[in-house]
């Protein structure tokens, strides 16, 4: 149970959160001006429970059953608070953020290997 | 109308008096709850004169037991609390029976005399304050615990009155009316944490659970009530004194061989009938490292060190309350997860904030019509502990560092300022203009919160504290733009989205 492990979950989470948040029609608006094109909705869903579900199961294999599910709900609440906040204060960073949330992820995972 | 139609409805008034009537004490509990996942920070802040040493248990125990012989001679029992390298004191509290009174001392660890940091209750006191209010034990507790259980009632109709939790889930327009701002508000600090508001709010009744259900306990116990936890594996089997005095064995050489038995030293000691010859002494260990708060203990024969009962096996009911606890306690959370429960906690406290301030605002009179006198009646006491509570706390680390020293009854000085600086602020959020009043109070609290930091520089300045100013500082600077936002006229918050609008 390791801060690495925490971030890694929460880039995640933040990416996947981000997405969901984009297939909204309200909040593309904002964010990239204009509704989300015909076509885009479901892939983007698709993308955002993956993030969420990938975000889970890397708590649980990272820390199993005992500590992960605790870490994923506190990473997974902390990321959804992000992109609220993003969305209602910088919006047009929030693309580039959960861009950005994915090397993170990747550059997290071998110090949560370590530790 | 249909049964389907009125339900939701239902579910909304019953969510809104709910949410209402409890919400000023469920505030408090929120933020001093959340407070407490940094009890031992605050106290470590709040004595300062304890340094971290280099520290021998076994050593300690002995010392302890030295003082509790002389202090208490003739006591039921003793709880010997051992010292940690980041909490370098003893805590040893003493009774004659487990009706109380309890009594309580912090030792040096090496000396095992009471230690010369000043006279506080420090974290202990917003710990117990959560779920005590700072009442009688057994009152305190039924007030929360009731107070618990409506926000239970909250919780659930609120998810069922919440029409559109996924399309809603982000979204926040503080440049809408006020009244669509604060339900966004509301509603996202709700959702967005509501694993943890279940979570805390059942475990946290599941912790007062014997005191709120004790009838199963009673029918199948009667007033064996110890036979219960040792049957569920909390404690080992105790047994009675013999009523013969006899010398026990040096506390010390318990912990050697508990530490031995145990594979790591034990926490604390509990020392039932000292000097009897049927004295035990129970090594209390650290709970094992996961989720459930079980704390193994193992009991021993004071006089000879002969290992006499362990706890028995933990069975899948015990495992499940003791999970409960220490969900609730969070006790196993490093640092980086305990930012993550403290986050979560302040989203509680926000929730139930911003649902106190939805209630005035969606009842506010239009322009400059006088408010009737329930409105009035909420909107000041909104005031009063929102903004109050807060003040309070920081008078309360702020008399801290500088109410003098040998101050006579200092600790309970310490609380008079938590409270009178609360009630103060509330009365002059109270008598304060309409207007006035938010930003008033909540620049007071924020001046209160900055005002620690020079204080605590000026008296005792070292590097360990700065953390905890820095979060002093933090606290601060968003109740400035609390208190900055509420002096804004509605109107400014609407134009100035507006024109970024326009822009864009």
């Amino acid at each position: 149970m390791s801060a690495a492990t925490l971030l890694l979950c929460a880039a995640l989470a933040f990416a996947g959160m981000a997405a969901l948040a984009l297939s909204l029609d309200r909040h593309h608006r904002v964010a990239l001006r204009g509704p989300v094109p015909r076509g885009r909705v479901r892939p983007l869903r698709a993308v955002g429970w993956a993030g969420i579900v990938l975000s889970f199961a890397a708590a649980i294999a990272l820390d199993g059953w005992n500590f992960g599910p605790v870490q994923a709900t506190g990473a997974i609440t902390a990321a959804a608070l992000g992109v609220a906040l993003c969305l209602t204060f910088r919006p047009g960073w929030l693309r580039p953020a959960a861009l950005a949330a994915l090397p993170l992820a990747a550059a997290c995972l071998p110090f949560a290997l370590a530790a | 109308m249909s049964e389907a139609k009125r339900f939701r409805p239902a579910m909304a008034w019953l969510h809104t008096w709910a949410g209402l009537v409890v919400g000023w004490v469920l505030f408090a509990v929120f933020v001093t709850g959340t407070a407490s996942y940094y009890k031992d920070d605050i106290s470590r802040w709040m004595r300062p004169e304890l340094r971290e040493t280099v520290i021998d248990p076994a050593q300690s125990a002995t010392a302890a037991a030295g003082f509790l012989a002389k202090q208490a001679p003739d006591s039921g029992g003793w709880l010997v609390m051992l010292p940690k390298p980041d909490q370098p004191l003893t805590e040893v509290y003493w009774w004659k029976s487990f009706a109380g009174p309890f009594h309580h001392a912090l030792l040096d660890p090496v000396t095992g005399t009471p230690t010369g940091a000043r006279d506080t209750q420090a974290g202990e006191f917003l710990y117990r304050f959560h779920f005590e209010l700072a009442l009688p034990p057994l009152v305190g507790r039924w007030i929360v615990g009731a107070c618990a259980m409506v926000l239970l009632i909250a919780l659930i109709s609120g998810i069922v009155t919440h029409r559109r939790i996924f399309a809603d889930f982000f979204t926040f327009r503080p440049d809408r009316s006020r009244q669509r701002a604060w339900l966004d508000a509301h509603n996202l600090f709700g959702v967005l944490a509501l694993p943890f508001h279940l979570m805390i709010t059942y475990t946290g009744l599941m912790t007062l659970g014997p005191m709120l259900m004790p009838w199963g306990l009673q029918a199948a116990y009667k007033d064996e009530a110890p036979h219960f936890y040792v049957e569920a594996g909390l404690m080992p089997k105790g047994r009675m004194p013999a009523g013969t005095a006899a010398e026990g064995l040096p506390l010390g050489e318990i912990v050697r061989i508990a530490g031995k038995d145990g594979g790591e030293l034990p926490e604390a000691l509990m020392v039932s009938s000292p000097g009897d010859a049927a004295a035990t002494v129970s090594a209390v260990f650290e709970e094992p490292h996961g989720l459930a708060h079980l704390h193994p203990q193992i009991a021993y024969d004071a006089v000879t060190g002969a290992e006499l009962a362990r706890n028995l096996p933990a069975g899948p009911a015990t495992r499940t309350a003791t999970v409960m606890y220490g969900l609730h306690e969070a006790h196993f959370a490093p640092h980086a997860l305990r930012v993550l429960f403290f986050l979560c906690g302040l989203l509680g406290a926000a929730t139930v904030a911003s649902g106190l301030v939805l209630w005035t605002v969606a009842r506010a009179p239009k322009g400059a019509a006088p408010e009737g006198f329930g409105l009035r009646l909420v909107r000041i006491l909104n005031v009063g502990t929102i903004a109050g509570l807060p003040a309070g706390i920081a008078a309360f680390f702020l008399a801290n560092r500088l109410l003098p020293l040998d101050l006579a009854g200092r600790a309970s000085w310490e609380v008079g300022l938590f409270f009178g600086a609360w009630v103060g602020v509330a009365l002059a959020g109270a008598l304060a203009p309409r207007r006035l009043a938010w930003p008033l109070t909540l620049g007071l609290a924020a001046a209160t919160f900055v005002a620690i930091v020079p204080a605590d520089l000026a008296l005792i300045g070292e590097p360990r504290f700065v953390p905890f100013d820095i979060a002093m500082l933090l606290v601060g600077a968003l109740l400035i733009v609390a208190a900055r936002t509420a002096a804004r006229p509605p109107s400014a918050l609407a134009r100035r989205a507006a024109t970024r609008v326009a822009e864009a």
